[in-house]
């Protein structure tokens, strides 16, 4: 089973676009969209020194861990996290079933407003990916797949005639 | 670290499973979980937590009680970790306070850079927490076994039983359920064993 609908350009477009806007609109640092593997799909925002990659795996860690304490504890699934920082604060915004937007952001800057913006944001890569999964409904993406340690298979000599 | 709780007379060991991706340790614990004897109290929810793909995200939890041991109700709590590169910091995360370790290796001829890479990342990752292999009880499972490209066991001890100190190690195949009470019944023999000599030496 795929993680991600099958994405082409136009959709990595509208998602950038969306994520530019939010980032400018709002103030925050740092937008990534993640899918639900942790894989970085696409970001936005000034990265800087940032370890996006570890960011983006534990990110979806720590969702999949709250969704499961919900469970235990009979509640709803969980849609949004939020982490307080001294300096940065991340929130963690579910987008439908697809992954995840991951916002860092200034923590003089109030989560609740970022929250706000992050709303419409959301609704539009939803929609997006919602498209892109009508498209070609049989096909996906699961990022998990590729094996990341293993580059064997990407190039090889050809073989002599 | 092993926890003993005096006062509910209980030891806490916790178990690692580690291995290269996809070789088999969430396979281990869905094996043990469905088909080990146990009272209902004594044998707790897998609770995984994993992709669409049912590639592990973050980690796979099994907790297993056994007989009492000197006393006290002893409590394993098995872990595996995701095998990616990608969730390196993930399994730092879960090797913390680890007692014992499973190292799962895939038998398969093309996956031997991938499980002598995973171990030494093992290695490396126990480093980043202060601790030490030579420290740690550890067993190898040789799995898959069952596939035609399984390299003979004599060459995955060669490559990751080669040290100072060789550990057990079994063949098995998960999927069937070949090998991996073996594995699991020697790691918790270490791990009581390493605790109840550690225990006799500070009461001496």
């Amino acid at each position: 089973m795929f993680t991600l609908p099958l994405l082409i350009n136009e959709d990595i477009a509208v998602v950038d676009t969306a994520l530019g806007e939010f980032v400018a609109v709002s103030g925050a640092r740092l937008a990534l969209f993640i899918d639900c593997g942790g894989f970085i799909v696409t970001q936005q925002g000034e990265a800087g020194e940032l370890d996006t990659t570890t960011l983006g795996a534990l990110a979806a860690n720590n969702f999949a861990a709250t969704q499961a304490i919900a469970k235990i504890i009979d509640d709803h699934p969980v849609t949004s996290l939020y982490q307080e920082g001294e300096e940065h604060s991340l929130l963690i915004v579910s987008v439908r079933d697809f992954g995840f937007l991951a916002i860092v952001f200034a923590s003089e800057l109030g989560v609740g407003s970022v929250k706000y913006f992050a709303q419409d944001t959301v609704a539009r890569i939803g929609v997006q990916l919602v498209a892109a999964h009508t498209r070609a409904p049989d096909e996906g993406l699961d990022l998990a797949t590729l094996n990341l340690a293993d580059t064997g298979p990407l190039f090889r000599r050809r073989a002599a005639p | 670290m092993a926890l003993i709780n005096q006062a509910t007379k209980e030891i806490q060991l916790k178990i690692v499973y580690y291995g290269p991706p996809q070789g088999g340790k969430t396979t281990n614990l869905e094996k043990v979980h469905a088909e080990v004897e146990a009272a209902p109290e004594a044998k707790g929810k897998l609770t995984s937590l994993a992709t669409n793909s049912d590639r592990t995200l973050f980690f796979d939890f099994l907790p297993l009680e056994t007989t009492v041991v000197r006393g006290y109700k002893t409590k394993f709590q098995l872990f595996t970790v995701p095998g990616q590169v990608i969730y390196n910091t993930t399994r730092q995360l879960v090797l913390r306070g680890v007692d014992g370790l499973v190292f799962v290796a895939d038998s398969q001829y093309e996956k031997m850079e991938e499980n002598v890479q995973t171990f030494a990342n093992m290695i490396q990752n126990l480093e980043t927490l202060n601790q030490n292999l030579i420290n740690i009880p550890y067993v190898l499972q040789y799995n898959k076994r069952d596939l035609p490209n399984a390299a003979p066991a004599e060459y995955l001890d060669f490559l990751l039983n080669n040290r100072d100190i060789q550990v057990p190690s079994f063949s098995s195949s998960a999927v069937k359920g070949e090998g991996v009470f073996e594995t699991l019944n020697m790691i918790t023999r270490m791990l009581l064993h390493k605790l109840l000599t550690e225990s006799g030496r500070k009461a001496a």
